[in-house]
């Protein structure tokens, strides 16, 4: 029903978005995982509150960054109540671009500064 | 600690617990979860200051997460009424068109029965019931203290001859106003807009004139001059200074009347002739429209029984042998300052008719939106049932169909406030009869609207969540399996849709037939048939006094003139009126008393509410109205130059009315009349002709000689010319030239013939009767539609059946008669119900009023209504029925069966 939206059209991302997309690169997760990789990832700069987290995961959701994961860990190490979420192919693409327009804006600045340096 | 955190686990619980259902369904225990797991680590980390961060994000993200969902709510709504472009337009146009109509109904009538805009407190404010009073009676009831708060006595409308600039030969314009008593702005409670207004300190005889000019007479005559007060104008000849401005849309007590300039009743008579012969104390100069403020708690039957008291007094003290015998009420009060001259009954009744209109037409309007928003909710019963499967809870569902009813009530009600705006709008532009220029101030009563759109709005939200409220019942299996065709349990077949069906047909029939009933009543009562050539009889008005005749030129004017003009081409009869025929309003009527007289010169039976004419020698054969009997005034009779003996008596001319009402059966020729001071003998009778606009019945009339002695004592009155001619056109000419020749300085003004004055007025008339003709048509164009409506949804949900039925071989003519069929049905349960109740109806307004009496029961028409009435209903709806039936021969069986 809903027309995908192009990659570019989800730039410059929402600094909670960039943070959960970045969480879910290489590993499915769940929530509370999330909360405390972005925890880590920043040294306790950037934390994400439950209530932001899942209303931020139901955004992605509907847009098609990122989707539910039908695997589940190890019976021992599964709690039923949790859901484990990973990126899609448009939430990965959305987030090279991402980096990719970071890295140009790093770079803006690097080359900038060596202007100054001369 | 422990029990620390596990407050705040719960606190977070609870907070979680209230976010939307559909939510919860998806991540409500993950969020649980993440909770538990949050909280210690977040308590660790950050101690009590965390844990309220951590419990403010959930309460701030909790209403955003529910107006996500109305976000999301509205934008589907929006979709699905967009995709059914049919259904959305017809509910919001019949939406629209009902609260417009409806506020329009409710509106139109207040600026003819509404107060005066200006006037503080109105309901307090009354006047004699078609009554004038002498000026010293008026000044004892303003002083009876006990029930009469304050009061003024108006002279008025007056005519007068205004120039601007300085000197006298400026070129003089007429304008209206009123002659007041100097307690007039203080009685009404009206404070100037600059300036000051009169008191009785400042008004006194003698004193240089002043004027007080209307707000509308400062914008458009004085160029809105901030330095107006002070200004002098000549009013009549004379200067005069203006010494205050009245505020906006003030036009004087009577709207109906408006006046642009106040002059107190104390100036010299120069300025206003009709003061002559000293009215303010001559206790039988009955001329004076009193206005009294009731004291405070005072009702009126306590105010009529103490000013009858004191009117007995006085006429003991004068020695008035009146026709006020002591016996029952002289007085009666009624409400002042109305558009009209309406007395309380008039005023209840048109209200109570306006309200069971507006009661109708809403209903109407919320009866069709009911019938659309319940066939289509049951379309939607598999897309219900649908969403419940997949998990919508109700209330989401419920909110859902909230949604859409808001909107299309909303997109409704807008489009119905700006078609009320635009119709009051409209209507604000009618001419207006009145002999003197006056705006049609109609506006939207707020109060009405408001109730309007609640009403309607309430409807549109109501019905709209039924089939939602009624999910609850859906048995989703099945309604999946069968489609929309699944029973809902409690829907007969027979359900409430029909019976709103035949409601909605009977309702329109009974608004078209009450609507059309007095629309045509109206105009056949009302609309001024005179029964005589108007378009060659030629009205001209002359106003000698304001020319500077004096009294004795005016009455060698009045005595040469039908001579004179008879001579000029073209010219077939000439005579001369006191009032313009048939323009006075209802409310001029009932001017005087006249008692008839025995042999012995006394008693016999008295006429209280009489209308005494001043015609000239030749009216009846001029006019073209035939006399029952004796003669008409000849000219020896309008040339009574010498007063003759006090008790001599006058000829007079009788209506059929007078006649029957002073004399019985009897023969009137010979008889003798009393009117005040004068003796008339009867010596004409004619038959009655409607003496004025929205007058339903004949009223008594007396004729008496338009004299030149009537002349020499009532200077002031405009003298009016009637010529009938052999082709006015040509006429026109060589009279006015007449005119001009012999008497220059003469003004002519209001030349026109009869028939342009009574299409004038009549076309007031006939737009009222537009409105309620249009409101008809409105109701069967409803009915009609929520007939359509249903049908096309009865054939939709017959699909299959009619699918099987073309596949067993049925032919298209028997699958239309069958859709038909039941449409039939419908319509003649409606046409039957409609009839009886518009029948009911026209019953209790007739017992009412005994105008509508009148209405209802006039000869012709009304069968034809009653009879093509139901006919074009039945026309309509046929053809809202045809449609859909012959979509159903278009069904292809296999397609149909294949379906579902």
């Amino acid at each position: 029903m809903m027309k995908d939206k192009h990659p570019g059209e989800f730039l410059p991302l929402h600094n909670n978005w960039f943070h959960i997309l970045l969480s879910l690169v290489g590993a499915e997760q769940h929530g509370y995982d999330i909360m405390q990789e972005v925890l880590a990832r920043t040294n306790g700069a950037v934390r994400i509150w439950p209530a932001t987290l899942y209303g931020t995961l139901q955004r992605l959701i509907a847009d098609g960054l990122i989707e539910e994961s039908d695997e589940r860990p190890a019976a021992d190490l599964d709690d039923a109540r949790r859901r484990y979420y990973k990126l899609t192919r448009l939430g990965r693409k959305v987030l090279d671009l991402e980096c990719e327009r970071l890295q140009e804006m790093l770079r803006m600045v690097q080359r900038k500064r060596k202007q100054e340096a001369y | 600690m422990n029990r620390r955190l596990n407050f705040y686990l719960a606190l977070y619980g609870r907070l979680a617990g209230a976010y939307p259902h559909e939510f919860r369904m998806l991540y409500g225990e993950d969020l649980d979860r993440l909770g538990e797991d949050a909280i210690p680590d977040v308590s660790r980390r950050y101690g009590l200051s965390g844990l309220l961060r951590l419990l403010a994000d959930i309460a701030v993200q909790l209403p955003a997460m529910y107006l996500r969902e109305i976000r999301q709510d509205v934008s589907y709504a929006l979709r699905v009424l967009a995709k059914a472009p049919g259904f959305t337009s017809v509910a919001i146009l019949s939406l629209a068109i009902g609260i417009g109509m409806c506020c329009t109904v409710l509106s139109e009538i207040q600026p003819l029965v509404g107060p005066p805009p200006g006037v503080r407190d109105p309901a307090a404010l009354v006047t004699f019931h078609w009554s004038l009073v002498s000026y010293p009676y008026f000044e004892r009831y303003r002083d009876a203290h006990q029930v009469v708060a304050a009061a003024t006595a108006v002279l008025g409308p007056v005519p007068f001859a205004v120039a601007f600039a300085g000197d006298s030969s400026a070129k003089a314009e007429r304008f209206y106003g009123h002659l007041v008593s100097p307690e007039y702005f203080s009685t009404l409670g009206v404070t100037p807009a600059a300036g000051r207004f009169f008191s009785p300190e400042t008004e006194k005889p003698g004193m240089p004139p002043v004027v007080v000019v209307s707000d509308r007479f400062w914008r458009t005559h004085l160029g809105a001059d901030p330095h107006a007060v002070g200004r002098r104008l000549r009013l009549n000849g004379l200067m005069a200074t203006i010494v205050g401005i009245g505020p906006k849309g003030f036009q004087g007590i009577w709207p109906g009347y408006p006046a642009d300039l106040f002059v107190p009743a104390t100036c010299d008579t120069s300025v206003a002739p009709e003061l002559s012969g000293d009215p303010l104390n001559r206790y039988d100069r009955e001329i004076f429209r009193v206005v009294l403020r009731l004291a405070p708690g005072v009702t009126m039957p306590v105010a009529e029984a103490t000013i009858d008291t004191i009117t007995r007094n006085l006429d003991r003290e004068y020695g008035v042998p009146s026709g006020r015998d002591g016996k029952g009420r002289m007085w009666r009060l009624m409400p002042a300052g109305t558009f009209l001259y309406i007395t309380p009954e008039q005023h209840a009744f048109v209200n109570t008719f306006n309200v069971v209109l507006w009661a109708l037409v809403l209903s109407l309007v919320c009866v069709n939106l009911a019938n659309l928003l319940l066939a289509r909710g049951s379309q939607r019963r598999r897309e219900i049932a649908i969403r419940l499967s997949v998990g919508a809870s109700r209330p989401r569902l419920i909110r859902q169909f909230l949604t859409e009813s808001v909107l299309l009530s909303f997109a409704g009600g807008v489009a119905g406030i700006a078609l009320a705006f635009g119709i009051t709008h409209a209507m604000s532009s009618l001419p207006v009869p009145s002999p003197t220029p006056q705006e049609f101030n109609c506006q939207l009563d707020f109060r009405v609207l408001a109730i309007t759109l609640a009403i309607a709005l309430a409807a549109g939200v109501g019905f709209g969540l039924m089939p939602a409220l009624s999910s609850a019942r859906v048995d989703i299996g099945r309604t999946l399996k069968e489609g929309a065709q699944a029973p809902l349990r409690g829907y007969r077949r027979f359900g409430s849709r029909n019976l709103f069906v035949v409601c909605q047909m009977a309702v329109s029939l009974m608004l078209l037939l009450v609507t059309w009933f007095v629309a045509m009543g109206f105009l056949n009562t009302t609309r001024l048939d005179t029964g005589f050539e108007t378009g060659k009889l030629i009205l001209i008005s002359l106003d000698p006094v304001r020319d500077g005749y004096s009294a004795e030129r005016t009455s060698a004017l009045v005595a040469a003139l039908p001579d004179e003009l008879s001579r000029a081409d073209g010219v077939r009869s000439v005579t001369l009126a006191g009032s313009v025929p048939f323009a006075s309003l209802a409310s001029d009527q009932a001017n005087t008393r006249v008692a008839s007289q025995t042999g012995d010169g006394l008693g016999g039976q008295v006429l209280h509410s009489v209308f005494r004419d001043f015609i000239g020698a030749n009216y009846f054969a001029t006019l073209g109205v035939p006399l029952l009997g004796g003669r008409e005034f000849d000219l020896r009779d309008q040339r009574q130059d010498e007063p003759g003996p006090q008790d001599a008596a006058v000829p007079a001319v009788l209506n059929q009315t007078a006649a029957r009402e002073l004399f019985g059966s009897g023969n009137p020729i010979g008889r003798r009349l009393r009117e005040g001071e004068r003796n008339y003998t009867v010596v004409g009778l004619t038959r009655d002709v409607p003496s004025g606009f929205l007058v339903t019945r004949p009223v008594a009339t007396l004729f008496v000689p338009l004299s030149a002695e009537w002349f020499r004592k009532n200077p002031t009155e405009r003298i009016t010319i009637l010529l009938r001619a052999t082709t006015p056109r040509n006429t026109l000419a060589p009279v006015r030239n007449q005119l001009a020749s012999l008497h220059p300085d003469l003004t002519v003004f209001n030349v026109r013939t009869m028939r342009e004055d009574l299409d004038r007025l009549n076309s007031f008339v006939e737009w009222q009767a537009a409105i309620y003709i249009t409101l008809g048509m409105f109701a069967l164009l409803l009915a009609s539609i929520g007939l359509g409506g249903v049908t096309a949804y009865a054939v939709a949900r017959r699909r299959k059946e009619i699918g099987i039925r073309m596949a067993l071989g049925a032919r298209s003519g028997q699958v239309q008669a069958m859709v038909l069929t039941e449409g039939t049905a419908l319509l003649m349960a409606g046409s039957v119900l409609g009839l009886g109740g518009a029948y009911v109806i026209a019953r209790a307004f007739a017992a009412y009023s005994d105008t509508l009496a009148r209405t209802f029961g006039h000869r012709g028409g009304n069968a034809a209504l009653v009879f093509s009435a139901p006919v074009m209903l039945a026309g309509l709806a046929m053809l809202a029925c045809y449609l859909p039936a012959r979509r159903a021969t278009e069904i292809d069986p296999v397609a149909a069966l294949r379906e579902e």
